[in-house]
């Protein structure tokens, strides 16, 4: 049996509107096991944002549970909420959130600033990580002198700096166009089939969310359809200048050596 | 916000420093009262000075009418005021005219005048040019002051002509001729010692003792025979003043006015005089006291306001900076949050930015204010006549160095001191704010 690593239990969460309170999230139950590639699609205003910042730790539920690896988050002080939000979740937002007064390794190395981490452990795995996302070379590079693709690269490894149980994206690919887009998305897909990363995002863009395995629909803050993708890793792909079978975290063809 | 700091500072520190000089004037003038007392039977003779009515009126400082302890003519008043720099025909100063000697031998038989001293002061400096506000300013810096005296064993056995603390050496003696004594200043001046042969305007002397100053007024003068003393200077036949010493105390008017009659071309000082003319100069110089407290009590008054102003100006600057970097980043401050950055740590780091912040600006303050400073003491310290009483000796120390605001090691430090404070209060509730800030409104704020 699967591992649960995050689990909802009647989650709910209203807000004060002046006189009237408005139902962001209404009674959600969920359960995502360790390694699912989960995405939430829904019309704006039905709660897909509300529900990562619940999920994150960013936001407390006004009712019902949410069981992070086991842990009741919605219990949890303050200061106990940013050591979870530290060790066990990694954010990637759609504007990539990077600081842009430092570079791209600095970026990468922030989440773990408060941690027990030497200078030069949190050096080396920042450029390890840039490394993974094909980065390599422009760890100096400041965010402006990124593109938006690059960005998005540089804040999934800032995610994945503490090696966290779950990642959570919002709308990663609102700001990109359509080659990085897919490109996001295969670096997600290639994180969660290679490192076992769970990985929640949210998406208007449904031929991005059919490539996870698992698509969740709100509406209104309830969960209202589900249904299984057709994950982006298990597809077969092929190179489009030689036509070879290729592996999904393929950037290089090897037959012919051309840029994917 | 650090000039604002060390100018009210840097000008009360200059401030003390001139009530200090206007203190130190004080105890010379008591010094001086205590050696007149002394010798109430003297007269002092001199020929008004040429240079009348500047600054010191009837020359009432020059070393013709003090005699022998009072000459206030040299190093005194920082320099602007030598005799040479005002003298007359040959002798190249003095402060007073040149007087034939032949001319007032009748003195000596007036009845009751016990004894005449003849007297040439001769000074010799170099000119000093100093640069201020874009303006040059020359001004001639004594070396020394030449002073013959006649070492007969009348005058010398039996009057105080000559310096009495002698501190090396021996003291002149009557008959002495081709030897000086020299001041403690003296000694440094020409790197000279007892026994040793000194150079004077190319002339070979012998250094026979060293007398320590009874006052600020002979520092720098170094006695020799008068004879010596005017061939040395080309002076022969010519005096600077006479010192008359009547027979006893009470005497001493009527010789005054015997003189007087005679000779009504001189100026002619009683001690009693002199004693009412520094009474009277010290009442001046109280009243001036006074009125430097008076104006440093105002000062740092003043001052005080200011520095409360800059302090809470620079607060507030920080404070609203702060207020708007917080506002300005609050996604930044959102996503650091959920990257798991603590509310403490949120907090320290925009504290740090305020007190860094507020510490490059204390040190640009300061390398402006040691440019400024100099420019700005000319503006800030109050007028020089406050402290004269008519416009007098100030005049002379306009270019001392109390007179210029300096900013020094230490108020550096209290200027960075104050920015490290300063930032860490402005910048106190806005990285509270910024603290407490609400991770999931934050990631929302555009």
């Amino acid at each position: 049996m699967s591992e649960t690593v995050l689990e909802l239990e009647k989650l709910s969460k209203s807000y004060s509107l002046g006189k009237r309170d408005v139902q962001a999230l209404s009674n959600l139950n969920l359960h995502v096991n360790k390694g699912e590639f989960v995405a939430i699609m829904g019309p704006s205003g039905s709660g897909k944002t509300t529900l990562l910042n619940i999920l994150g730790c960013l936001d407390k539920p006004t009712g019902g549970k949410v069981l992070l690896d086991g842990v009741d988050v919605g219990n949890l002080s303050e200061k106990e909420l940013y050591k979870i939000r530290s060790s066990k979740i990694g954010f990637v937002f759609q504007t990539f959130n990077l600081l842009p007064y430092l570079n791209a390794r600095e970026n990468v190395e922030l989440p773990m600033e408060g941690t027990k981490k030497s200078k030069s452990e949190r050096r080396r795995r920042a450029s390890e990580l840039l490394e993974m996302v094909g980065l390599s070379g422009r760890e100096e590079h400041r965010p402006q002198r990124l593109s938006a693709g690059e960005q998005q690269r540089v804040a999934i490894a800032r995610a994945l700096a503490n090696d966290p149980a779950i990642i959570l994206a919002d709308e990663p690919t609102g700001n990109l166009d359509s080659k990085n887009k897919h490109e996001i998305v295969r670096l997600l897909a290639d994180l969660n089939i290679n490192q076992g990363t769970t990985i929640i995002m949210v998406t208007h863009d449904s031929h991005i969310a059919s490539q996870t395995e698992r698509l969740l629909f709100l509406n209104d803050g309830k969960i209202t359809k589900e249904k299984q993708g057709f994950h982006l890793a298990k597809k077969k792909f092929t190179c489009p200048y030689c036509g070879i079978k290729i592996q999904l975290g393929d950037a290089v063809c090897p037959s012919c050596k051309k840029k994917l | 916000m650090a000039i604002m700091i060390s100018i009210p500072a840097g000008v009360v520190a200059n401030q003390e420093s001139t009530l200090n000089l206007t203190e130190n004037l004080g105890n010379t003038i008591t010094q001086t009262e205590a050696s007149i007392n002394q010798t109430l039977t003297q007269i002092d003779c001199s020929l008004t000075p040429s240079f009348a009515g500047f600054g010191f009126g009837n020359g009432n400082f020059t070393r013709g009418q003090f005699g022998g302890g009072g000459d206030f003519n040299s190093g005194q008043f920082g320099g602007g005021f030598t005799p040479s720099e005002f003298g007359a025909g040959p002798f190249g100063g003095g402060g007073t005219n040149a007087m034939n000697e032949s001319l007032y031998s009748d003195i000596g038989s007036i009845q009751g005048v016990a004894a005449v001293e003849p007297i040439l002061q001769v000074s010799e400096g170099h000119n000093v040019t100093t640069e201020r506000f874009g303006r040059t300013f020359t001004r001639l810096m004594p070396d020394y002051v030449i002073e013959g005296i006649p070492l007969t064993s009348d005058l010398v056995d039996n009057y105080p002509i000559l310096p009495s603390n002698i501190t090396a050496g021996r003291n002149l003696q009557a008959g002495d001729s081709g030897v000086v004594l020299l001041s403690e200043n003296n000694t440094r001046f020409f790197g000279a010692g007892v026994g040793d042969k000194i150079d004077i305007l190319g002339q070979t002397f012998t250094v026979i003792g060293v007398h320590g100053a009874s006052g600020v007024e002979d520092r720098q003068t170094l006695y020799m025979n008068l004879s010596d003393a005017q061939s040395l200077t080309n002076n022969v036949g010519y005096i600077t003043s006479l010192e008359v010493f009547a027979d006893n105390a009470a005497d001493v008017n009527n010789v005054a006015s015997s003189i007087s009659s005679l000779h009504p071309e001189l100026s002619v000082n009683t001690a009693q005089q002199r004693l009412d003319q520094l009474q009277a100069l010290q009442t001046s110089y109280n009243n001036a006291l006074e009125n430097a407290e008076a104006s440093v009590g105002q000062m740092q008054t003043t001052a005080f306001g200011e520095i409360v102003v800059a302090v809470a100006a620079t607060s507030l600057i920080v404070f609203f900076v702060m207020l708007y970097t917080v506002r300005e980043r609050t996604k930044e401050i959102g996503t650091l949050k959920a990257i798991g950055f603590s509310n403490g740590t949120v907090m320290s780091q925009f504290m740090l930015e305020g007190v860094l912040l507020s510490l490059i600006a204390g040190v640009v303050g300061i390398i402006i204010g040691v440019v400024a400073a100099p420019v700005l003491s000319g503006l800030l310290l109050p007028p020089l006549t406050q402290f004269g009483g008519a416009g007098t000796f100030m005049r002379a120390s306009a270019f001392a160095p109390s007179a210029a605001i300096t900013v020094t090691p230490e108020l550096m430090l209290i200027v960075l001191g104050a920015a490290v404070l300063l930032g860490a209060l402005g910048s106190l509730y806005p990285a509270w704010r910024a603290s407490r800030t609400k991770p999931a409104e934050a990631m929302r704020y555009e």
